[in-house]
């Protein structure tokens, strides 16, 4: 604070008068927040009622738990729960190393030309849209596509519609995540390669190491703080991610396996209107997610000390 | 470091530069797919199977012309533009504003701002608790579902804060002793100086308006005329809806469904070229986005 007033309602009053434009600048701000973001914090009262849209949140119901219990004495709450953490268990422990390892990987390339012709190419499907990314997963996995004629010829599987059996769905989902996703998640980690300290790498030599050594005891702790921080940003939101995805993949033949807490929500909510219960979904996914950020937060900060909260 | 290549260094190299050629490749077919596709014989087209390496008979763009004939797809094409110009620049100012208020030290609310903003960015109604607040508005079915909410993001807002701190407070003082207002320190004074931090805010909305279709799968269920060019491809691509979309073309349905796969291939290339022309140009903004904040997605 630079000026010497006590902080008192004058301090307020002096500040508004010196600073009215902030004042009236943040107003709008506020107002925005209040209105897109506080209010729906409020809203989720609905998933203790029965809402009724006519009636409103003042207007509807009370339930108790009703809501929650539909969710989880439902018989999709094993499927959703289910689904929703293989889906992501699946992006964590084979999709997020594989970043990792591409951006090691890319690091030992010492032609410049073809590590930024690399790079830029790989970065390139992350930033096609997703409607795009779904239509061509549905063309190529079709019962005559690309994929299915691959897969017959490698694995011998049945030719059929891939997308119509829930047999594939974890394997499509995740091989189509890692194909959009591995060159742009690995941006960050190259960077933080940049930022490892020559020295260590030349004293390492001095000592020895060959290119392998120094990648595992110079390169990988060096990246260590930026690979927890983003593990644990994985965590979460690891409850909210990958649905709209999803919505334009699955079907109702392969619910079985892709339906997800998150597409559920917007089933039930947006499609069937049941508002009440998807809030309380909705509500439980995101209680879910936040706990697990904690979670990941806590464990990292007691064997690391690296924390983002 | 000059170092003698061990043999096993020689054939780990072989297989990383391999890795990477095949991966890059991977990555380019199925766009270079959907641009032979779109340049082929519609006939030729029908029968294809597996990946198109070259436009299948003599090359062609009556595809392209009948996308500029479809209503549907222009109207869409026109919506996305203006969804995505209003809100690149209408909420880059309004997030340029914010970083600045909340990087004031001499503004007394500048703490509890910014613990506002960040609140919100922690904790959320989830998707039915904002559709009711956004029923209520009557936004459903407006245009303006689109163009208001979602308009400023809680994490730019914290890329301008870190932008604007880094500036030196020298700057501010120097121009309020030659009595420059607010508004003009915050646009003529400092906000040239944060320009990098602006253009990737700019950058990553662009991308992302232009790349989105799910609001716009929500909040317009009935308003066809307001869709956005993703609904219009999610018709053609996802639920293969070619007669609805493509009913303007006019002609007898018969030739529609006869050049529909045509015409599905060039909207893709239509909807996706723009940005994947620019990209290129503007990949060092990204770069510095993505290692500004850890973000992803």
């Amino acid at each position: 604070m630079k000026n010497s007033k006590p902080k008192s309602n004058n301090g307020w009053k002096h500040d508004f008068a010196i600073n009215k434009s902030l004042y009236l600048l943040t107003v709008p701000i506020v107002v925005y927040f209040i209105i897109f973001c506080y209010v729906p914090m409020f809203g989720v009262v609905m998933a203790f009622q029965d809402y009724k849209p006519a009636r409103g949140i003042l207007g509807s119901r009370f339930v108790g738990f009703k809501n929650f219990a539909a969710f989880f004495g439902g018989p999709n709450f094993f499927t959703l729960l289910r689904n929703t953490f293989v889906i992501n268990a699946l992006g964590l422990f084979v999709g997020f190393p594989l970043t990792i390892i591409f951006a090691l990987l890319l690091n030992e390339i010492r032609l410049k030309w073809f590590k930024k012709s690399v790079q830029t190419i790989s970065y390139m499907p992350y930033f096609v849209s997703m409607v795009v990314i779904a239509g061509l997963i549905i063309e190529f996995c079709s019962t005559n596509g690309v994929v299915t004629n691959l897969a017959v010829k490698l694995f011998g599987i049945q030719r059929e519609n891939l997308l119509q059996n829930p047999k594939y769905f974890w394997t499509i989902n995740l091989l189509s995540d890692i194909w959009q996703g591995l060159g742009y998640g690995s941006i960050f980690f190259i960077s933080a390669i940049t930022a490892v300290p020559t020295e260590q790498y030349e004293a390492a030599a001095i000592d020895g190491a060959g290119r392998w050594k120094r990648c595992l005891h110079v390169t990988l702790p060096g990246i260590m703080p930026a690979i927890v921080t983003m593990l644990i940003l994985r965590c979460g939101t690891m409850m909210s991610v990958g649905g709209d995805k999803i919505l334009l993949l699955y079907n109702s033949s392969i619910y079985e396996t892709a339906d997800v807490i998150s597409t559920n929500v917007q089933r039930m909510g947006i499609e069937n209107m049941q508002y009440g219960y998807a809030t309380a979904v909705g509500l439980f996914n995101s209680v879910v997610g936040t706990t697990l950020l904690v979670i990941s937060n806590t464990l990292s900060k007691k064997a690391t000390d690296i924390g983002i909260v | 470091m000059v170092e003698k290549l061990k043999p096993s260094r020689v054939v780990f190299n072989i297989l990383n530069y391999s890795f990477m050629i095949v991966f890059a490749f991977l990555c380019i077919i199925p766009i270079w797919h959907v641009t032979m596709a779109s340049l082929s014989n519609p006939r030729l087209l029908m029968s294809a199977s597996g990946i198109i390496w070259k436009p299948l008979g003599e090359v062609t763009f009556d595809g392209y012309k009948l996308v500029l004939q479809t209503a549907s797809v222009l109207k869409g094409y026109g919506n996305t533009i203006i969804y995505v110009v209003w809100n690149t620049v209408v909420g880059t100012l309004i997030t340029v504003i914010a970083g600045y208020l909340v990087s004031r030290k001499s503004f007394k609310l500048k703490n509890p701002l910014m613990i506002f903003i960040l609140f919100t960015m922690m904790f959320s109604g989830g998707l039915i608790p904002s559709y009711q607040v956004n029923r209520a508005l009557g936004l459903i079915n407006s245009r303006w579902a689109l163009m208001i909410p979602g308009i400023i993001n809680a994490f730019y807002i914290t890329m301008m804060k870190s932008g604007f701190e880094q500036l030196p407070d020298s700057y501010e003082e120097s121009a309020k002793l030659d009595g420059a207002g607010p508004m003009t320190i915050m646009f003529k004074i400092l906000a040239p100086l944060v320009k990098a931090n602006i253009a990737v805010i700019a950058m990553f909305t662009v991308v992302m308006h232009w790349n989105s279709w799910y609001p716009a799968s929500i909040y317009l269920p009935a308003a066809r005329d307001a869709w956005p060019l993703q609904l219009i491809m999610r018709e053609l691509l996802i639920k293969n809806d070619t007669a609805t979309v493509l009913i303007a073309t006019g002609d007898a349905s018969g030739v529609v469904n006869y050049t529909a796969n045509l015409v599905k291939y060039c909207v893709v290339i239509v909807g996706t070229l723009p940005v994947l022309m620019a990209y290129p140009f503007a990949q060092k903004y990204f770069v510095t986005g993505v290692t500004l904040g850890g973000v992803k997605g």
